[in-house]
């Protein structure tokens, strides 16, 4: 969804809440805070498990040397920490980086791409073990009445759906939670009329209460928890529908 | 024979578990494979699904040749078995998309993504053959029921009509009471008849004597890793000509 839209979109607790409190900032700060957070870390974790997926129904049907080591290597992602990622792709997205071709230093996108590295390694290894979980039984069932490889995978993920969409709110839990990374990289910058450019929840609420302006940090985490929750009660809503297979 | 295992020899970690065995069932058809436990029923199932290649040995479908066949073409062999297994192996959905399952992985995927964007958010009828299959089991009523609530028995006779569904010309069962109480075997075996009346060659895996007995045609007694007999039920139990089978239908230890 374009950052645009997303802004425009109301967000009522956003817009209603300044005004109606009486706290000390504008909406539009409010409101395009929220906008870069979720832009940014959706878009980061609809790439993540684009790429996690696959990359687990992989690991969990096949086996081949290394692939414990694969694995355990993606566990230990995990827990990277956010700054070193931070780094790595500040370098990465610098002048004289791999991709410096692209101007990307302080941008979303490469807030972006930092969040999609720190997100990947939980959705992946998270549904790895959901997709792990489901019983060889049901795979042969899938198999002997009649389905093609892609049907027993689609099977599978089916069966795993509850993990698999713990791994996606895991994933966009760090996402969005996360601070070193997106500071790093995004330079947690607004513009002179208060709209935000790279200033994410997290970061703005690092900066407001370095400031001393510890309402609006409150506020800003507030808000936070509750987009947080929204998300789950959506993505727990839809791996109960099965909309997966 | 409709389907046709031929010197089929199946080894796992250099032990031989099926030697050099041959079986086959004809359409409307009952036959049963009875042995002890660990004797390599389920294997010599899942060879006859075209679920295990056999080390040695062909696998016949109406006379192809299913391993030398290519993969497409296997699938379609494939499609026209179906296993129900000792465990029932239901999937974690209503009991109607289980047993629709069999239909829905059988049509193109045009037509299953457009079945998929139409139902979001809502249930559709099922088909009149889910219907059809689960009122054999005595299930006809559960259509809505989620298959996690059901209990062991009743989720051995969706499982059944699992299989039933899509119409297979055999359909192959291991050990399907073994776990069951006698109402609910009673259920299996009038739907095992049923399937018969219907054309369709059923090969049964069962240690239970007495339910080979009652349900089959003819019986194979498989004892270390070979079918020691193949006959008539009424012959094999009645007068065999094998000793092993003899002294396995006495009760006598013999593996």
């Amino acid at each position: 969804m374009p950052l645009e839209a997303l802004g425009a979109a109301g967000l009522p607790i956003a817009v209603g809440l300044p005004a109606a409190a009486g706290l000390p900032f504008e909406s539009v700060y409010l409101r395009s805070i929220v906008a870069v957070s979720l832009y940014v870390s959706v878009t980061a974790v609809v790439l993540s498990t684009v790429v996690s997926l696959p990359i687990a129904v992989a690991l969990g049907f096949s086996d081949f040397p290394g692939r414990r080591f694969l694995a355990a290597v993606i566990t230990t992602g995990m827990g990277f920490p956010s700054v070193v990622v931070g780094l790595l792709v500040l370098f990465a997205v610098s002048n004289q980086g791999p991709l410096g071709t692209f101007d990307l230093v302080f941008t979303r996108e490469a807030m972006i791409v930092s969040q999609f590295v720190l997100a990947t390694p939980p959705i992946t290894a998270i549904s790895l073990a959901a997709i792990g979980g489901v019983g060889t039984d049901v795979r042969d069932a899938a198999r002997v009445l009649g389905g093609t490889k892609v049907d027993v995978a689609l099977v599978t993920l089916k069966e795993a759906r509850y993990g698999i969409a713990t791994a996606i709110l895991a994933g966009f839990g760090r996402a969005i939670s996360e601070v070193g990374s997106v500071l790093i990289v995004g330079g947690n910058i607004a513009g002179s009329d208060g709209v935000s450019k790279t200033r994410t929840l997290t970061t703005a609420i690092q900066l407001e209460a370095r400031q001393g302006r510890y309402d609006t940090a409150l506020v800003l985490g507030a808000v936070l928890v509750v987009l947080v929750l929204i998300v789950n009660a959506v993505v727990v809503r839809i791996g109960d529908e099965g909309v997966m297979q | 024979m409709i389907l046709r295992a031929v010197d089929v020899s199946v080894a796992f970690e250099g032990e031989p578990v099926l030697d050099g065995l041959s079986l086959g069932v004809e359409t409307g058809e009952v036959v049963a494979v009875i042995g002890p436990s660990g004797v390599g029923k389920t294997t010599l199932l899942r060879v006859l699904a075209l679920s295990t290649r056999p080390d040695e040995g062909t696998m016949e479908v109406d006379g192809v040749d299913a391993w030398a066949a290519d993969e497409a073409e296997r699938l379609a062999l494939r499609r026209r078995i179906g296993m129900v297994f000792q465990e029932a192996s239901l999937f974690d959905a209503s009991v109607a998309r289980n047993v629709e399952y069999g239909l829905r992985v059988r049509r193109p995927w045009r037509d299953r993504l457009g079945e998929g964007l139409r139902s979001l958010g809502r249930s559709e009828e099922p088909a009149a053959a889910v219907r059809e299959a689960l009122a054999v089991v005595g299930m006809g009523d559960e259509l809505d029921q989620p298959a996690q609530s059901l209990s062991g028995g009743e989720a051995q006779r969706v499982s059944f009509a699992r299989a039933l569904a899509y119409e297979p010309d055999v359909l192959l069962l291991d050990e399907p009471t073994s776990d069951l109480d006698p109402r609910n075997t009673a259920v299996i075996e009038d739907a095992v008849g049923e399937a018969r009346d219907r054309g369709i060659g059923v090969v049964v895996a069962t240690h239970d004597m007495h339910q080979a007995e009652r349900v089959a045609d003819r019986v194979g007694v498989l004892l270390g890793s070979d079918l020691v007999e193949v006959g008539p039920t009424a012959t094999v139990f009645g007068d065999p000509s094998d000793g092993r089978t003899r002294k396995f239908i006495s009760g006598e230890l013999v593996y």
